[in-house]
């Protein structure tokens, strides 16, 4: 029964634990890195800084946080108390990391332990975490676990751990009526559900229950970042090929 | 044991001929002989309340149900708590009050510009007086006790508050550093003094 049954303090808050399926206490007593707009309230005294401000006291953040296109994501929390975290009253879990090494979709992660080192995955959207620790993340509904060799729906995958980075896989008809257009470089059409994420050889898969994800607002920065790369002509089509998708949907609101 | 009694999403509500003031159009279901009409201006609290809701845009709508029977209550699948108070006064954001009973009085309190920055009123809504109380809440409402020291609260995840606690807002170089892209707290809620603070798991416009 989810029940107004206790009335909580900064001792009784848990350590660590859950304080109802959608909400977690850290038990504070160091530094965390924390999901901007992730805490709900603490007791104690905790400072909150900036990544880079705070790095620039303390350098190991830097090497610890080894993502820029995240780093105005995110927050440190420092100090001694009990610091409670939610995300749009999505389900919270906790997970250890003991020596290994775990990706997750950077919008689902909420917080980790400085024992834990973050860098910015291969998949677009994916952050890795590498080490020892502990780190929180956010899901709507329960998470399923799943094996490889397994097909994901790009929406409901949570992360991985211990299996190779996947790789996209397409739907066999959907190829089959797209190789015209797309050998005329035309993409992006799109039902839904044509394109997967395939995973091979050995680990575990996460799964969140739903296909409702939270935008990421890093992934304007990735892309203008990658953007960066083309030369000026290629960038020019690229920018015309935007402004006329724009356009189109602009009009199609408009009806 | 009240007249209240609230499970997971639903209000229960046991009528002897008493009359509790409900939020417009909660009702879901009901049983025995139940008369809902319209509380008035201000939510029942008279003339001088209505006044100060529109002034201050803390729209509170309110039905008086009466008679005897069981009632049903609830709103957008949101969780509800049965607060008791006792000579006592909780202040509430007027979308997360559901129901109250006889004996309790709203009224509307201007809180000055502070609550600007979460996008709710300038205004809140102030129940006092004994009796109980139901609150709503997106996700099952955490109690947080403040007694002689503080608790820190996103003004967006802020429900409401009972006793005697003062607030202010921390907008301290700490908390400027969530500002930024996405949405990150501009200011947190420092509560002081003996009381509890209702917050939800969820973070409302987020």
């Amino acid at each position: 029964m989810l029940q107004l049954d206790q009335t909580w303090t900064a001792a009784t808050l848990p350590e660590n634990d859950n304080v109802n399926p959608y909400a977690f206490s850290v038990a504070l007593n160091g530094s965390w890195f924390i999901s901007k707009g992730a805490m709900i309230a603490y007791y104690g005294r905790i400072t909150f800084e900036a990544i880079a401000a705070f790095a620039s006291r303390e350098a190991w953040v830097a090497a610890q946080f080894s993502s820029p296109i995240y780093v105005q994501d995110w927050v440190v929390a420092n100090g001694q108390g009990k610091l409670v975290l939610a995300d749009r009253g999505f389900d919270v879990n906790s997970y250890d990391i003991d020596a290994g090494n775990l990706t997750i979709k950077a919008t689902n992660l909420l917080a980790f332990d400085a024992g834990l080192e973050l860098k910015q995955s291969i998949v677009p959207g994916f952050v890795t975490l590498i080490g020892t620790g502990k780190f929180l993340a956010s899901s709507n509904g329960p998470v399923i676990f799943k094996e490889p060799p397994f097909r994901a729906d790009p929406e409901a995958l949570l992360g991985w751990a211990d299996c190779p980075a996947p790789s996209h896989h397409h739907d066999a008809a959907w190829m089959a009526a797209n190789l015209m257009s797309a050998a005329q470089g035309i993409f992006g059409r799109t039902s839904g559900e044509e394109r997967q994420f395939d995973f091979t050889g050995a680990g575990v898969i996460l799964l969140q229950s739903s296909e409702m994800t939270r935008s990421d607002p890093a992934t304007l920065r990735l892309i203008e970042s990658q953007a960066a790369v083309l030369p000026v002509q290629q960038k020019q089509t690229l920018a015309q090929r935007l402004t006329a998708e724009v356009q189109q949907s602009q009009q199609q609101q408009r009806r | 044991m009240g007249q209240l009694r609230a499970d997971g999403r639903v209000l229960h509500v046991d009528l002897q001929g008493e009359t509790i003031r409900a939020r417009t159009g909660s009702m879901v279901a009901y049983e025995g002989k139940v008369d809902f009409k319209n509380a008035g201006m201000g939510g029942g609290g008279g003339f001088r309340a209505a006044l100060k809701q529109r002034v201050a845009g803390e729209g509170l709508s309110l039905m008086e149900v009466s008679g005897a029977g069981h009632v049903m209550l609830a709103e957008d699948g949101q969780y509800v708590t049965r607060v008791e108070l006792n000579n006592e006064t909780l202040t509430v954001e007027a979308d997360s009050l559901l129901a109250l009973t006889q004996g309790l009085q709203t009224d509307v309190k201007f809180i000055g510009l502070s609550n600007l920055s979460n996008g709710q009123g300038v205004a809140t809504t102030v129940v006092s007086g004994s009796g109980e109380v139901a609150l709503l809440s997106d996700g099952p409402m955490i109690a947080l006790s403040v007694a002689g020291d503080e608790v820190f609260v996103d003004p967006q995840a802020y429900v409401a508050s009972q006793g005697n606690l003062q607030m202010n807002l921390i907008s301290g170089v700490s908390w400027r550093t969530f500002v930024g892209e996405g949405n990150g707290e501009a200011f947190t809620q420092r509560f002081t003094g003996q009381g509890t603070v209702f917050l939800q798991p969820a973070e409302r416009g987020a």
